[in-house]
Order: C-alpha cells, then structure tokens, then sequence
C-alpha cells in the first residue's frame, strides 16, 4: 500500500509539473466551457443543459488521451521497465496509475462545474449522483485509455487512435451534438458509443433525475468499462517491444468492443434509440417558476432587462401555468395607447436570422425531426388554457412566451415557434388591438407571471430563468408590431 | 561462501530463433562477474532472465538461494539492477525517484544515504532531463542499491560515458566490491572487464565460449603476442606466413600501411620479418609488441566462431 500511495503522490505530482498536460487536462476544458458560453450568448442555461456534453468532453480528452499518453512515453523511456524490476506487481501500478488519472479528471470536472457556476449556471441538481455517474464515465473512458495504451505502439500512435474514436464520438456520438438534432441513422449508431451514456448519465445528475433517468447509461457505462479494463489488463505491454503475438494475440480486442456492440443491441433492443427533440433532459431541474411584476421599466431600445432581477416567486406545482388573472378593470391598460406610442418604441433590435429571438421567415419549413413538434404546438395552441382564458393582455404575454422559451433554452425549434404563435395572434386578435397589447407589453415588460415551461405543448425542458424568458418575451413582442405595423413585411 | 548465482542450461528464443543455448554459470558471492559479448550475443537476454524481466524457454536460475523462475518476487526483493540508461521520468528528481523505488521494497536506503553516496546531493531536487550523462548514470547505480541488494546487476553501466565518468564508474564499482557486494557486469569494453572482473565469461552466439579469471584466459590463449607493424610500402600479407622461421602467426590482417598479427614466438617471427624487409628495401617506421589481452582473446574467440558459423554456411 506504501508502494501505490508514493507512486500515486508522485505520479500526481509529476502531472503538474508538466505543462502540456495541464493546458491539455484543465486549460482546455475550460475553454471548451468559455467557448460554449460564449458561443451560446452567455447564457446560463445551455450551460446547465449542456454540462454533461462538457463534462463528458473533459473526462475523453483526459482518459482517452492523457492516460495512454503517459503510458505510452513511460513505456517508450523504459519506466515501465524500470517498475517491472521491482517486487511490485505490474497490475498494482497500472491501478495506482489509473486512480491518478482518476482524480485528475475528478480535479477537471470539478473545475468545470465551479466555472460554470461562477459565470452563472445554477447548482447541478443532484451532485452524489452526478459524482457517482461522473465517476462511471471515468471507469468507461479509462478502460478505453488502456486499450489505446496498449495498441499503440508510440505516442504519436495514441493521438491517431484516440482520434479515431474522439471525434465519430464527438460528432454523431451524441457528445458534441445534441442527439436529437442527428438523423435518425446517426442516432442508431451514437447507441453503439459510450459517448451517448456519459451524457445522459452526467446530465441527468445535473438537471435530470440523478440515477433514476441514468440507470441504463450506468449499466452501459459499467460495462464497457469492465470490459475494456480488461482488455487493458490483459493486453497491457511494459515493453515497447513487447509484442501481442506471444501473449494471446489480439484477441483480448474482442471484448473491448463486444462490450460497445452488446451495450448497443441492448439499447436498440429495449427502443432507446431514436430520441425526440430535446428530451435529453428527462425532467426540468427547476421546477416552472413565476416572478410577480416590479415596477415598470420604460421600455428601452437594448433588448436588456435590469441586470437585477426580481427575487423569485416559487410557485408549487401542479399550478404549472401559474398566471393568475389581475383584479378585472373597468378598461383595459392598453386600450389608451395610441399609434404615436407604438411609433415610439425603440425597435433596435437582433435580426431574425440570429441567435437571440430569432424568426423564420413564412417559406421557411422546420426540418423533418422538429415538424412533429412544430405541429403538436400548432394544433394545441387555440386550446392552451394559459393562452386562451382570461384577460387578453394576460393571453398574450403568456402566447409570448410560448416563442420566447425555446428561444432561452436554444431549442432547434426555437426560429419556428415565433411564426406559429404570431400567426395565431393574428387569427385571434385584430390588428390594431394586438397592437396596442403588444405595445403595452413592451413598455411594461417586467409585469405579469412568467411560464417557463411549456411542455404542455409537446415542448419539454424548462428554461429556469424568468428573466430571461421575459427578455425575449418583450424582444418577439416588438418583432410581432413590425410585422403588424408592416415595417417588416410578414 | 555459497554461490550467489547459479544458472544451469539457460535457454531462450525469440520467434524460433535461440537467442540463448545452453548457458550456465555461477557467481560466487562476493565477486565481481564479467559477462563479455558482441552485440547480439545473448548477454543482454541472459541478464534479463536473471531479473526477471523475461521468462526463460528452459533451464534452472538460483539467485541468492532462491530459485528464481518460481519466485521472482522474492528474487527482485534481493537482487538491485541498473539497466543501461536511466529509465525515468524527465520531471522525476534523484531525490523523489530514490523514494519512490524505495517504497516497493520491504527493505530500503535512506534517499539522503544513497544521494550522498553517489554524489547527487547537489542535484537532490533537480529534474531528472536537467543532469548530466554521468549524474544520470550514477542514480541509475543508486536507485540499484535502494534495497540493500545482496546481488548487483549493472548492464553495461559504462556505454556511451566520458572518460572521465567511466573512470569515476569503475571508482565505485570496485568500492562496491570492497563493500561486500556480488556484481554482474555486462561490458562491451574489454579493459574495464580486465581491471573491474573477478572472473569473466565470453558469451557468443548464445553459449559461453570461455570462462575464468581474466588471467587464466589471457593465458589459455597459447601466450600469444600481439605485433604491429607500420611500413613504408604495403606487405604481402600471403608470402609473411610462408617466410622461413616464422611460427604460429594467426589473425593477421593489414589496412594498407599497417600489418597486425599474433604470434606464439615473437623473436624469431620478428628476425625473419626484419630480413625481409631490409631485403626487399621496405622500410620500418613502427614497430611494437606487447603480450596478448583480453581483447586479444576476446576477438580470437568471437571470431574463431564467426569463421565457424562462416564456414558451416
């Protein structure tokens, strides 16, 4: 035990020592994680929602690249040679080898997390559960390192093998991008990756249902990673001339991969493979959140409400559509407003081809995957209770929101609902009263509730974020009066 | 004493072809044992059966009363080695490497002890890519000595080191002699065998060829002696052996200018030469004769085999 905790400590030690390996280990992570914010307009839920791809990012590039390049450039200096001259077993150093590997990725996903809160991102919802499935991917991608250890013959051979299975994983194995935004071949395939199951496993303990939503992404993971510790152990080579033939051959491959392959039938076998838009997060983490109105804000030409926002009003469920009608008034607040108000409002805002609150044009058709669901919030938006009950300032903020969540949760869908909620806006109101609606809307723009869930509409995943929710409320309330203004040509 | 090491009828091979055939030896404790080879000899093999590192096809190893293919760790607990080039990491230090290694043993040296030993306490705690050849090569004899061996391997400690380091090497190989130690050492040269080895063994085409003190080899080599001579103009090397009273000339070989031979009777051999060439107006410009070596005998073996196997094909 003396022998594996000094190798440990200095093993640990050598680690930080070494430059490259700390750019590559923590370093880059954390640009992975500055880039996506970046990327995602420094919005704090993808951040939250995509934590188990960034996480999962981490844990790749340190398994699958640090650990086999330290064994390997040990193996080619002749450490592991060196070690082999010693009374200490070889498997006992492999292991201590593996646990430094371990707690250096550990050390990564912590820094990630607590980076991640830093700049915004609510607190994983269950963190054992996120450890213990942070720690299964580790087991998975760890076997893996051993097996790419074991193959390649020199370092440069571990960034071409570890190449061969970090990007298909990354690309159509459902890490770097969102299954459901894949065909559905693609899906097929991500089935047969672990990369898929350290997602679903690491985002499940962040907004998900901890272990109850990852409990066959666990198994998944478990196993391949017994399997390819196995192939690891079994095909491991101290000596750079070490070669398989006098050691059982290759055939120790076979379960490494078999592993992939049965996770993959069991998957298909148990229909797990073809994943709906956005149903990667099995439950929203926050539950729908209202905020009672402040003081009004004149409505300002920066789509930016106040940098600080109201304290949240929890609201317990089941009352899901939480806005409560306001005491009735003789005439309602918008009706005084006048086309010299609405001519008045700063219409300085994102184009519709962007990324914030953006808005596809009439001729513009959702792709296959998200017509099912453009079509569910089509036929069911007449009906939603939030939207069709009720005072008619309160309906429309409310139909606001139904553009105005996808937006904040970056939903692939999120250019297509503005067009399905303006196009019943107009089926349901005259111009000129939705008008003068719309234009009171934006000048008050922090009043009313706020729903943030809409998944009554065939639309899952909570924003959890009021505030922001409202912001593009009030930025597709201004885009809908160019349109009925016909500044903007529908 | 009892014999530290015994190997009886070593075998090994690498893809059908017998590295090593039948080798055996014993080391005696306390002695510093010369394993000598070309390159491709089997030294390098046989050693590393010894320590564990290979497993041999056939054949017994007792090391240190221990026999060592069914109890290798046992055997590693006893035995220290430093292989031919120190194999650590580049951020590892003397200090930490020694600390390391000592942790897998039940036994061990102080870090501070050996550092001071092998005069490394300066570069305790520089890396390991900052030292020099010769402060690399000296913790790899450290690090040999992290469990109070009773057994030492040093393969080919020596290869590729200054003068002056080698010197400095060979200082502390014969102190681990006068401390006590038992020393295998594999060498590619022939001189420090000469001035370091108790006893040496001559491996060739994986079998021991000779073995013994380097005296008695130097002496079983028919006390040749070995002549060189520079001339002003090329010798016939052919119509040298044919001259009338030269004897036993063997291994000659010419580069042009200079002729090299050994020979059992260098006075009379000299005599004819010298006649020789005064008549045939071939001018001395040097001549020298010393008494054969262990390069002398080394070279006759190998090549005495080589011309064997040459022949066989």
């Amino acid at each position: 035990m003396n022998a594996l905790l000094t190798h440990l400590g200095i093993s640990l030690r050598l680690h930080f020592r070494n430059r490259m390996a700390l750019l590559y280990g923590y370093l880059f992570p954390l640009i992975f994680l500055v880039a996506f914010w970046v990327l995602y307009r420094h919005e704090k839920i993808p951040l939250l929602r995509h934590m188990g791809e960034l996480l999962t990012v981490a844990v790749l590039g340190g398994a699958c690249f640090g650990l086999p390049t330290t064994l390997v450039s040990e193996r080619e200096r002749g450490v592991w040679r060196r070690y082999r001259l010693s009374p200490v077993p070889t498997w006992a150093i492999v292991t201590s080898t593996v646990v430094a590997r371990y707690l250096i990725v550990l050390t990564a996903g912590l820094l990630q997390v607590a980076a991640a809160m830093a700049i915004g991102m609510t607190a994983p919802a269950h963190p054992f559960d996120l450890w213990v499935a942070f720690t299964a991917v580790a087991f998975a991608f760890i076997g893996l390192g051993l097996v790419i250890a074991t193959l390649a013959d020199n370092v440069p051979a571990v960034q071409a093998l570890g190449q061969c299975i970090f990007l298909p994983m990354l690309i159509i194995g459902g890490v770097a991008v969102q299954l459901g935004s894949l065909p559905l071949w693609a899906q097929h395939v991500s089935a047969f990756f672990p990369g898929r199951y350290a997602v679903e496993a690491l985002q499940s303990g962040v907004n998900g249902r901890g272990f109850m939503g990852a409990r066959f992404s666990l198994l998944a993971l478990g196993l391949i990673g017994f399997a390819g510790c196995l192939a690891g152990a079994k095909l491991f080579r101290w000596d750079a001339q070490q070669r398989f033939a006098g050691r059982g051959g290759k055939i120790w491959l076979v379960p490494a991969f078999a592993a992939w392959i049965a996770v993959g039938l069991l998957a298909e076998w148990r229909g797990r493979i073809a994943i709906p838009v956005d149903r990667e997060i099995a439950s929203p983490a926050v539950p729908p959140v209202s905020t009672p109105a402040p003081a009004p804000v004149p409505a300002a030409g920066t789509p930016v409400l106040p940098a600080s926002p109201p304290p949240v009003a929890v609201v317990p469920p089941p009352a899901r559509q939480l806005a409560l009608p306001p005491p009735p008034k003789p005439e309602p607040v918008w009706a005084k407003l006048t086309a010299k108000d609405t001519e008045g409002l700063d219409f300085n805002i994102p184009p519709d081809q962007g990324i914030v609150a953006p808005f596809a044009a009439a001729d513009e058709l959702p792709e296959d995957f998200m017509k099912d669901q453009v079509e569910s919030v089509r036929s069911k938006i007449a009906t939603w209770p939030p939207g069709a009950e009720g005072d008619e300032l309160r309906c429309v903020r409310n139909l606001l929101y139904i553009a105005a969540v996808p937006d904040a949760i970056q939903l692939p869908v999120e250019r297509y609902m503005p067009r399905v909620v303006y196009e019943h806006l107009i089926d349901t109101y005259p111009k000129e009263k939705l008008t003068k609606i719309l234009t009171y809307i934006v000048l008050h723009p922090e009043e009313g509730m706020v729903i943030d869930d809409i998944s009554d509409l065939g639309v899952e995943g909570a924003a959890g974020d009021p505030t922001l929710v409202r912001e593009r409320a009030y930025l597709y309330a201004l885009k809908f009066i160019l349109r009925l203004t016909g500044k903007v040509p529908e | 004493m009892p014999a530290h090491v015994i190997v009886r009828d070593l075998r090994k091979a690498y893809a059908g072809v017998e590295a090593v055939r039948g080798v055996s030896f014993t080391i005696e404790a306390g002695e510093i044992f010369g394993l000598l080879g070309p390159n491709g000899a089997g030294k390098t093999t046989t050693v590393e059966c010894l320590v564990g590192l290979r497993e041999p096809d056939a054949g017994d190893i007792e090391v240190c009363g221990l026999d060592a293919r069914l109890h290798p760790r046992e055997v590693k607990q006893k035995i220290g080695v430093a292989l031919q080039s120190t194999s650590l990491q580049d951020k590892i230090t003397p200090r930490e490497a020694l600390r390391l290694f000592g942790a897998f043993y039940r036994e061990r040296v102080a870090p501070e002890t050996l550092l001071e030993r092998f005069a490394l306490v300066e570069k305790a705690d520089a890396r390991v890519e900052t030292l020099s050849g010769g402060q690399r090569q000296r913790l790899a004899l450290a690090l040999a000595f992290v469990n109070r061996p009773q057994l030492v391997f040093l393969d080919e400690p020596t290869t590729g080191l200054d003068p002056q380091t080698r010197h400095e090497l060979h200082a502390a190989i014969l102190q681990m002699k006068r401390d006590g130690y038992t020393v295998l050492f594999t060498t590619h040269y022939l001189d420090e065998a000469e001035q370091l080895c108790d006893r040496v063994a001559i491996i060739d085409q994986g079998r021991i060829v000779a073995s013994g003190t380097p005296r008695e080899l130097i002496a079983e080599a028919h006390g040749l002696q070995s002549v060189s001579l520079v001339t002003s103009r090329p010798v016939d090397l052919a119509r040298l052996g044919a001259l009338p009273g030269v004897n036993d000339v063997v291994g000659a070989s010419t580069d042009g200018a200079g002729v090299r031979f050994h020979t059992s009777d260098a006075v009379a051999t000299l005599g004819a030469l010298t006649r020789w060439l005064a008549e045939t107006r071939v001018e001395v410009i040097e001549l020298q004769v010393r008494k054969g070596s262990l390069e002398d005998v080394f070279l006759g073996l190998t090549r005495s085999h080589e011309e064997a196997g040459g022949a066989k094909r």
